[in-house]
């Protein structure tokens, strides 16, 4: 059970340096000067994805390509009221239709949370329209549709509340029984000084920005497969950001042991932030499968799939910027109210990463951060892909690029001379060992022609500059965040990789393969890779916080050392030097002095296991930050925007963005430009396009005709320049690309758009409609108000 | 969300589907592409009892030059053959446009003209699945008792007539051949929408749309949409304007909008204006001042309502004066 928590109390923390376990203060120069001089072969070079020919010939397996034996289809029935008592389901209809194999309400779930506070299937009474009070299990499809239309449910409607400012007024009802006031959690964060940096201020700015609820659009709909039939094994079959994670809450749940459960998740359609935590219907096939000793599939149908998403809700932010008469950005302070929807879960800690996010960009003296999460009768949420960062810095950079306008300075000028730089210690207390921002700040200067259009253009044509900075792996859900791996060379020389992170589009798997080549002296094309299932793969904490590069690269890249050490000692002796001088390239191993002298890759691992020693080489490795909690590694990021705005229709095109973005080192050059791409477009659709419209906690656009997702039509032309500034603690010097472009978009599209029709753009998306109220209350298209 | 049961049927000739359609009765349900009725059908609009398709009859799949020069169109073909055929993009561009405007590639592939005319009105509370549907009362198409758009007295359903081929058709004076078991009636394609989102065209059950009819054009005529996104999304509006004579001499004008009321709107205020005072800026923009006014009710579908007599009011203004630079 959850533990009952009092809303209403205001938690103020003075936060700020992390007590790392070490010393985060520069490394040893010379190391970092090694690393960039590193002579590479497999990283660096323009890898197409390795299982890309498997994806777009459709032989890649997704969960919903699984059939086993005796498998049933599982069925959902869902609340069609905000809020409401629950009096009485009959489902005797239901249970007499042929084919109908299990029935299950929360009588059958008591003790089963999908998260803290939200119950898998909810008892006696309905918080939000969708949500899960029935299941059913049947033969097939058909049968289970019919059987859910056949059950009636007797409701007794209550007083529903989905506006996030109703919901907080005394008189509003109370929504569930953890949250008085229906208040989830309020926190004052400050970091630095924030008073003294308003104080030291000659100019405040204030303005005001919504969000509104999205979904995070993956391409594989939610899915899962269960099969319980022997109690003591629990296999899921689904997509996920994390197996390591699934397999704790379900341990948890249904008290088996992590190894009693084993998640496979094959390929992954897809994430953006979307697949971290379980969701009821996981633990309703679980529980189907548990009552029916058959495998239960839950396929989340049409406009489901809107309701089981826990993305972005809606958002009312307040943002000050406090300045100098000359440019010196001296702090921000930050109002936020967010909407948990129905059930809290992580939404508090998404918005302190928001706060903490905006506290690195420049050399501020202060940030504080209010932030209330709000419970009302929505869907729970989560967030869209960038996190709450992404609305935020769509705020924060209008703002900063109109104060720069306002008192007579070069956006980038000041960006420039306020921005972090390497050897800096921000006010969180990370200290970045390095930092590409000014560099990447410049580039996207010179590259977008910035110094011709900055104030010359016409009407309705704006351009913005934004940056940012993303966490490479953030430390703090589990004591330990280990990403494991394993290198098995066969005696023909054949590599396969062993690993637990979830490729879900974003090309982790490739990334890993050109790792292990580039130790192995390999092609990336050389390595084969078991992945996508906890049984036979070691653990991996998974795909979040863009810990995938940074955290498993370096996991894999000792897993291939180790590998690496036990060929190279049979390799020395057979061609007379010590290990330490050899080198592995090409498939060879070679002694670098003169390498000539050489013997191939199999022929060395043939060697190792016909020995006497009779080795059979398998390199194993894992990493773990050495930080308490906290983060090594940041990546930076620069972006430029230009729109046209439509002063007829409030049609924004984005024509072109100019992208710097400082990953450390690129792995792979290709999958970079992939991501970034893919990073612009949700971005674009983020900030113009994507909106969840809702009456009165009911969805009205829940299908991918309604609600707006660009397509490739509406990309604009790409400017990318890659920034390396090589980091000591990641793999080769890589940081991430998995998020940190995301949020710099939104910031530089609103910016430009902002800057186009002069004026503040107060709401995410801004949809035609809005633009042109926008134009019609104040801007005139001048650029200037 | 499934296909309710139903019985399937493929006639292979027009005589049998008509005598199939005259069996169904009120339980048939035509389809052609099955782009719109088949989702229908998953969302349990429809439970037809028996499906009709015309998938075989390739009869109606010609398009013929008549001598007259008339260019009749068989309702079967698919959009896609029709986006490129030689005739229609050289003689009628405009109508040409309003096809290749329709969904997508995948979409006009399947998607057939007589579809595309018959395309059932749209509502966002229609056009969602049943289960969703039951957190709000019926609505008038739904065997219920309000409509939820626009809640009012009068007893009306609201949804939108949102094809965008019937926009140009209407501009071209396009005619519609309609058959039934041993009938045949030949009906303007501008009479054949009603100002009502559940009886939205003259068709009886039993009665098939074979061929569109397209007298011959010699007026500067151009087909505009208007949507959030390119190449997939419905209309938000769309027009079509059609006017004789050249340069700003013009005395016979019509403006159609589509896409934003329960039928295909006629825009006599704004065609008269021009009519009479030619297209010049001034009168382009009195014009599109007026076009408000002759929007009667608009509804908040899909968009929101002062957006949308906005978007009319542009769509106007941009097609006479692109009109008059033809
Ligand atoms: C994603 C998406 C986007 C779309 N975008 C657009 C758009 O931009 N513009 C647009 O206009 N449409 C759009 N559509 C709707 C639809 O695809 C098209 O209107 C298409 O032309 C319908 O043709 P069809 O042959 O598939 O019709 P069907 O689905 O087969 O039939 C549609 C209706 O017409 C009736 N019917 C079909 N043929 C005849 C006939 N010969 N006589 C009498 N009744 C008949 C059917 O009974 C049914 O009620 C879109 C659909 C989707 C799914």
């Amino acid at each position: 059970m959850p533990d009952s928590r009092k809303g209403g109390e205001i938690r103020q923390v003075s936060r700020g340096v992390t007590t790392p376990d070490v010393d985060t203060a520069m490394p040893d120069p010379e190391i970092q000067q090694r690393q960039k001089a590193m002579e590479l072969s497999a990283i660096g070079k323009r890898q197409p994805r390795l299982d890309g020919p498997e994806k777009v010939s459709g032989r890649s397996l997704f969960t919903d390509d699984v059939q086993l034996p005796g498998m049933l289809y599982g069925k959902i029935l869902r609340s069609r009221h905000a809020h409401a008592k629950i009096l009485k389901i009959d489902a005797s209809k239901a249970l007499a239709l042929p084919g109908v194999k299990a029935f299950i309400t929360g009588d059958d779930s008591e003790k089963v949370f999908a998260n803290q506070y939200e119950p898998a299937i909810s008892k006696g009474v309905t918080h939000y329209i969708g949500e899960e009070i029935a299941a059913i299990a049947a033969i097939d499809e058909v049968t289970a549709e019919q059987a859910i239309e056949l059950i009636d449910v007797e409701y007794e409607p209550l007083p529903a509340v989905t506006d996030l400012r109703k919901a907080l007024r005394p008189s509003a009802p109370r929504i569930n029984p953890y949250h008085d006031g229906n208040v989830a959690s309020h926190n004052i964060d400050n970091y630095g000084d924030p008073d003294q940096a308003f104080e030291e201020a000659d100019l405040i700015f204030e303005d005001k920005l919504a969000t509104h609820p999205t979904h995070n659009l993956y391409s594989e709909f939610h899915v899962v497969l269960v099969d319980w039939s022997f109690p003591d094994k629990l296999t899921m079959y689904t997509p996920t950001q994390s197996g390591y994670l699934f397999q704790k809450k379900l341990s948890e749940a249904f008290g088996l042991t992590d190894s009693q459960i084993r998640i496979v998740h094959l390929n992954t359609g897809g994430a953006f932030t979307g697949r971290g935590l379980l969701r009821p219907h996981h633990y309703i096939a679980a529980l189907l499968s548990r009552k029916t000793r058959r495998p239960v599939k839950i396929f989340s149908a049409g406009d489901e799939e809107f309701l089981t998403c826990r993305a972005g809700g809606d958002n009312d932010y307040v943002v000050r910027t406090a300045i100098t008469n000359d440019g010196v950005i001296k702090g921000f302070e930050i109002e936020g109210i967010m909407d948990c929807g129905a059930h809290a879960a992580g939404l508090s800690y998404l918005s302190a990463m928001a706060g903490n996010y905006q506290a690195r960009l420049f050399k501020i003296k202060g940030l504080r951060f209010n932030r209330k999460c709000v419970i009302t009768n929505q869907r729970p949420n989560f967030f869209h892909h960038g996190g709450m960062m992404t609305g935020l810095n769509a705020a924060i950079m209008q703002q900063l690029n109109r104060a720069a306008q306002q008192i007579g300075q070069d956006p980038i000028d000041m960006f420039l001379a306020n921005a972090a730089e390497q050897g800096f210690t921000d006010i969180v207390g990370g200290t970045f060992a390095s930092c590409g921002l000014k560099e990447c700040l410049e580039k996207v200067r010179d590259r977008s022609g910035w110094k011709n259009k900055y104030g010359k253009l016409p009407p309705y044509h704006g351009i913005g500059v934004a940056i940012g900075s993303m966490a490479s792996g953030v430390k703090g859900a589990f004591k330990h965040d280990t990403s494991a791996a394993m290198v098995k060379v066969a005696e023909d020389g054949i590599v396969t990789l062993y690993t637990g992170i979830p490729d879900m589009g974003q090309g982790t798997h490739t990334t890993m393969a050109i790792i292990t080549a580039e130790v192995l002296g390999c092609d990336a094309e050389d390595i084969r890779l078991v992945a996508g299932d906890t049984e036979t793969t070691p653990l991996d904490v998974g795909a979040f916080t863009q810990r995938g590069t940074f955290t498993t690269g370096n996991a894999v890249r000792i897993a291939a050392t180790d590998a690496r050490d036990q060929i190279a000692k049979v390799a020395a002796e057979r061609l007379g030097v010590t290990p330490d001088q050899l080198v592995f390239r090409d498939r060879k191993i070679m002694v670098n002095s003169d390498r000539n002298r050489n013997m191939g890759f199999g022929e060395a691992a043939y060697a190792c296991l016909h020995s006497r020693e009779g080795r059979f080489v398998m390199g194993n490795g894992f990493y773990n930050s050495p930080l308490k909690y906290g983060t090594l590694a940041w990546s930076f990021g620069a972006q430029v925007a230009e729109v046209t705005v439509d002063p007829e229709t409030g049609e924004v095109q984005l024509t072109r963005i100019t992208v710097a973005h400082d990953l450390g080192r690129a792995i792979n050059p290709l999958a970079v430009e992939g991501q970034i791409d893919g990073q612009i477009f949700s971005g674009m659709s983020q900030t113009l396009y994507e909106e969840c419209e809702t009456d009165n906690g009911q969805f009205l656009n829940p299908s991918r005709l309604e609600y707006k997702m660009p397509r490739t039509y509406e990309m604009p032309q790409v400017e990318y320049i890659i920034v390396e500034s090589v980091d000591p603690y990641g793999p080769f010097g890589a940081k991430e690309v998995g998020e940190g472009p995301i949020v710099v978009t939104v910031g530089a599209i609103a910016a430009a758009v902002s800057n186009a029709v002069g004026a503040f753009m107060p709401e995410i998306p801004m949809s035609p409609w809005r633009v042109l109220r926008v134009i019609h209350q104040n801007g005139d298209g001048s650029g200037s108000d | 969300m499934l296909l309710p049961q139903h019985n399937y049927l493929q006639p292979a000739s027009l005589n049998e589907c008509l005598m199939a359609l005259q069996d169904a009765g009120e339980f048939g349900q035509i389809v052609a592409g099955g782009t719109d009725v088949i989702f229908n059908m998953r969302l349990k609009l429809f439970r037809p009892k028996t499906v009709v398709s015309i998938r075989r009859l390739t009869e109606l799949m010609q398009v013929e030059e008549l001598p007259d020069g008339s260019l009749r169109i068989g309702a079967a073909c698919r959009l896609t053959d029709l986006a490129e055929n030689p005739i229609i993009n050289d003689r009628f561009p405009a109508f040409s446009e309003s096809i290749r405007s329709v969904a997508s590639t995948h979409i006009r592939n399947m998607a057939t003209l007589g579809g595309n005319i018959c395309l059932q009105t749209r509502c966002w509370f229609t056009n969602n699945s049943q289960q969703w549907r039951q957190g709000k009362e019926s609505c008038f198409k739904t065997d219920g008792d309000i409509c939820h758009v626009i809640k009012s007295s009068e007893k009306k359903c609201h949804a939108i007539n949102n094809s965008d081929t019937p926009v140009a058709l209407i501009a071209l004076n396009a005619e519609l051949t309609i058959q039934k078991s041993g009938a045949k009636r030949v009906l303007p394609i501008a009479d054949f929408f009603n100002d009502d989102g559940i009886e939205f065209m003259k068709l009886c059950p039993d009665e098939l749309v074979t061929h569109v009819t397209i007298p011959p054009c010699n007026d500067r005529l151009i087909f505009s949409k208007y949507a959030a996104r390119k190449g997939i999304d419905f209309s938000i509006g769309s027009i079509a304007a059609r006017c004789n004579g050249e340069g700003e001499q013009t005395d016979k004008v019509s403006l159609i909008l589509g896409s934003l009321s329960t039928a295909p709107i006629k825009l006599t205020k704004a065609a008269e204006i021009i009519q009479t005072k030619g297209l010049t800026d001034g009168a382009i923009e009195q014009a599109a001042d007026t076009v408000r006014g002759d929007l009667g009710e608009v509804t908040n579908l899909y968009s929101r309502a002062v957006y949308k007599k906005q978007i009319a009011r542009v769509l106007v203004k941009r097609t006479l004066t692109h009109l008059k630079n033809m």
